[in-house]
């Protein structure tokens, strides 16, 4: 980076709102603990944060998946679909025995990349609005799994499922938090070191230019979308490990609060920029408010109320903050 | 007189578009406008059209002076304006259309369709405009599509009417009944301002010609008394220095060779050899190369690179065959606006820096550094966002990411287009220095200055097709332009 004459050094004051906005919703996050801390004291406990985070790990897996497809410009509105498909299918396939948990898990997991993989080749080559696409695809899946139940709560969990899920180590920790935690993980760290993350960010960024550079754009949108079903079918069995028992509609709605998070996170629609960092925090964000409601003691509808707020002064905080800089 | 310009001039940071232009029109003449690319045709279209206001000089109408503020102001000034790219709403009819944005109302502010029907009837029945009201547009052909155009600019009672290159698209009977319409307007006492650089019609339907060239107004002629070869003379000028190659043509054996299996020609391009390809907007100059990288298909087209037949399916492709191209519009095609310069100049050859999936970040970010230092491109850091860039060094970083490639064939189309003086001549340099290291490049430019001043032999195409392939210095402007304009004896 020798003799470049244009050089200028960014002022310290940019450099902090620079850092600031790309790291907000980390900011809101740590705000809204320490509020939680003052009015309750039960969110300085070990074992009450990893409830939460425990809590969070359905959504927060599904969301993973799904930041991956916005990042590329997309979406995935059949997430909550597909962990209601999932989570059906792994608990009748096991059938309350042991033996059949690796099948049961492997092939719920295939199913919901498979799932995924239709989306991404359906979008990739017929260029269909992934919005209008995955929003339909929802609906047929809701429908297969409704068939496919019988339309009552079938499949028996098996012993030791959700015992081992949720295990707390050390009298701590659940499984299923550090499960979530390690996925959280290794997602930044893929996203920030690998050639497909990288391909991710290009195509968002510029779909036309990312063809013309020579980008494999149709494989990676499928193999993004693949992803996202995988991811979908991982917070199926989640949430079928945290509540133990089948259900019919267990996924319905997620796929809302899911997008909720992704985009509070700073994974926009335009897509080419955000990360999984972002949406884990605001997974955080979304789930500690939503405590923080219960605390206080409002019911449910207040509840929806407060979420609600929260996503829209959050929207509108990031766009004030992108507008600043 | 109704139309009249005085001493026009029209700056844009950095470049004088328009200079000390004057010139008059009569009602019931048709006044042709032409020049080269970039001699200020449009600039002086879009003054007229309200589109940019004029830095100094005056325009007026019936003798008094006239400020066309905006495009509106123009209309109710009499003014309409048929672009080359339409802007009527496909879900709508021809009626709609035509009133769009003056619908006739009722007292009580309800649509009166009946009396758009009977109002859209009479413009199209006065001007002999053979189109039915009902039609929605989207069912349109595109000489149908451009006369709703000319209808909506007629029924503001303009009486100045300018058309853009308004043949462009239209096939030959198309453009002999938009001959008649426009005769016809003629006869009405209408000024028609009729921009083009088709000789061929200019000829057929122009009373007089106005001449730009360079953004000055070389003359203005009565069509009868001159010649397609003398408007063409006066659209290079007659002081071209023909710096034509500025180095001695090093080149070696066919590196690419396409040809046709239908009548059309085909053309070769040699190891270190810059092969400038030469064209009027719409030539098929941009068409034959997105053809050559897979992103066009053509049946009819053969390509062999170094001996191999080969069949570029995409650009992805092309790149792995060492064929990469160089967009003309970095900003639909070429940038990705969000992401870092390094980023950015990496997105083609990320393979390379990869091992089993993972990125090698360090090497990255040396080869970027290294060929963006190569190519002196500025910026705070290579970290920076592209978008805070100038024109030039954006350029630049999109130069990078193609050498990163290690091209054999580099296509470059308008390379130096919105990049100021400096860096032109920096990307220049560039070419000749890819070219003495074997890469040939395919240098696509609307600029015959710098086409003569850095290609060792020029392509001209006209209508899609070859129609010229000589060396440099067997060719004068001039003979281009006749090429280029289907004039050629």
């Amino acid at each position: 980076m020798s003799d470049r004459t244009g050089t200028v050094a960014d002022n310290l004051q940019t450099r902090i709102w620079r850092w600031a906005s790309s790291n907000a919703i980390w900011i809101v996050l740590a705000l809204l603990f320490s509020v939680a801390a003052l009015l309750s004291d039960a969110f300085l406990r070990p074992v009450y944060i990893f409830n939460i985070v425990r809590q969070a790990a359905p959504v927060g897996v599904a969301a993973i998946g799904v930041t991956l497809v916005m990042i590329l410009g997309g979406v995935d509105l059949s997430v909550g679909a597909i962990i209601s498909l999932t989570a059906v299918l792994t608990a009748v396939l096991m059938d309350g025995q042991v033996a059949n948990i690796p099948l049961a898990v492997t092939f719920a997991l295939a199913v919901g990349a498979f799932i995924g993989g239709i989306n991404g080749v359906l979008i990739a080559y017929n260029r269909i609005s992934p919005f209008i696409l995955t929003l339909g695809m929802a609906v047929v899946i809701t429908g297969i799994t409704q068939i496919y139940s019988g339309g009552t709560a079938r499949g028996i969990v098996s012993p030791g499922f959700r015992e081992f899920f949720n295990f707390r180590i050390g009298g701590v920790v659940p499984v299923l938090a550090l499960f979530f935690l390690g996925l959280a993980l290794v997602g930044v760290r893929l996203q920030q070191t690998t050639k497909f993350c990288r391909n991710l960010y290009l195509i968002g960024s510029n779909p036309q230019a990312a063809e013309l550079s020579g980008l494999h754009v149709k494989r990676i949108t499928i193999i993004a979308y693949a992803l996202s079903g995988l991811m979908g079918a991982m917070a199926g069995i989640a949430l079928l490990a945290r509540s133990g028992v089948s259900s019919t509609f267990a996924g319905r709605g997620l796929e809302f609060d899911v997008l909720a998070a992704v985009i509070l996170g700073g994974t926009t629609f335009q897509g080419g920029r955000g990360g999984i960092g972002g949406t884990i925090a605001a997974v955080f964000v979304l789930l500690i408010a939503f405590n923080l409601v219960n605390i206080v003691g409002l019911d449910y509808n207040a509840q929806l109320i407060v979420k609600g707020a929260i996503i829209i002064i959050a929207s509108s905080a990031y766009i004030y903050f992108k507008k600043v800089r | 007189m109704l139309l009249e310009i005085k001493g026009l001039t029209k700056r844009f940071p950095g470049v004088l578009a328009l200079e000390g232009v004057d010139f008059t029109a009569e009602a019931g003449e048709v006044h042709a406008l032409v020049g080269a690319n970039g001699a200020g045709k449009s600039t002086l279209m879009n003054l007229l059209s309200g589109v940019f206001r004029p830095t100094e000089g005056e325009i007026l109408i019936d003798n008094r002076p006239v400020q066309l503020s905006s495009p509106g102001v123009a209309v109710s000034c009499g003014v309409s304006t048929v672009y080359q790219e339409f802007s009527s709403i496909p879900q709508l009819t021809v009626a709609q259309n035509i009133f769009l944005g003056r619908e006739p109302c009722g007292k009580s502010g309800i649509l009166s369709h009946k009396k758009m029907r009977s109002d859209a009837r009479a413009i199209l029945d006065k001007y002999n405009l053979d189109l039915d009201e009902t039609s929605l547009v989207e069912t349109l052909s595109v000489a149908n599509l451009q006369l709703v155009e000319i209808a909506r600019a007629l029924s503001v009672d303009s009486r100045i009417l300018i058309l853009d290159e308004p043949t462009a698209v239209l096939s030959l009977p198309e453009q002999e009944n938009l001959f008649r319409i426009i005769e016809s307007l003629k006869q009405q006492g209408m000024l028609i301002l009729y921009v083009s650089h088709r000789m061929e019609e200019i000829f057929s339907i122009s009373d007089r010609v106005t001449v730009l060239r360079d953004g000055r107004k070389i003359d203005t002629v009565q069509t009868a008394d001159i010649s397609p070869q003398d408007i063409i003379r006066m659209m290079i000028g007659h002081d071209i220095d023909q710096s034509k190659g500025l180095k001695a043509n090093s080149a070696g054996d066919t590196i690419l060779e396409v040809s046709f299996k239908d009548r059309r020609r085909g053309f070769k391009v040699l190891e270190g050899e810059i092969l400038g390809v030469a064209g009027l907007v719409g030539a098929g100059r941009t068409r034959l190369a997105r053809k050559l990288i897979g992103l066009e298909a053509d049946e009819d087209m053969d390509v062999i690179l170094h001996g191999d037949k080969i069949d570029p399916k995409s650009p992805g492709h092309a790149i792995q065959h060492g064929i990469v191209y160089l967009t003309e519009n970095r900003k639909y095609d070429g940038l990705f606006a969000n992401l870092s310069v390094l980023k950015n100049t990496t997105a083609s050859a990320l393979e390379r820096f990869s091992s089993y999936g993972f990125l090698q970040q360090k090497n990255e970010r040396q080869a970027g550094t290294e060929i963006l230092d190569r190519l002196h491109l500025v910026a705070s850091s290579v970290d920076a966002p592209i978008s805070d860039l100038s024109g030039g060094n954006q350029q630049k970083a999109i130069f990078g990411r193609a050498l990163l490639c290690n091209p054999r064939v580099l296509i470059c189309d308008e390379p130096t287009r919105g990049v100021d003086v400096g860096a032109k001549e920096e990307i220049y340099q560039l070419l000749l220095g890819l070219a003495e290291q074997g890469v040939a490049i395919i240098f696509i430019s609307s600029e015959m200055k710098e086409l003569f001043a850095a290609a060792h032999r020029l392509l001209v195409l006209h209508e899609g097709e070859i129609v010229e392939d000589l060396p440099t210095d067997q060719l004068t402007e001039e003979k281009v332009l006749q090429a280029a304009t289907g004039t050629a004896a």
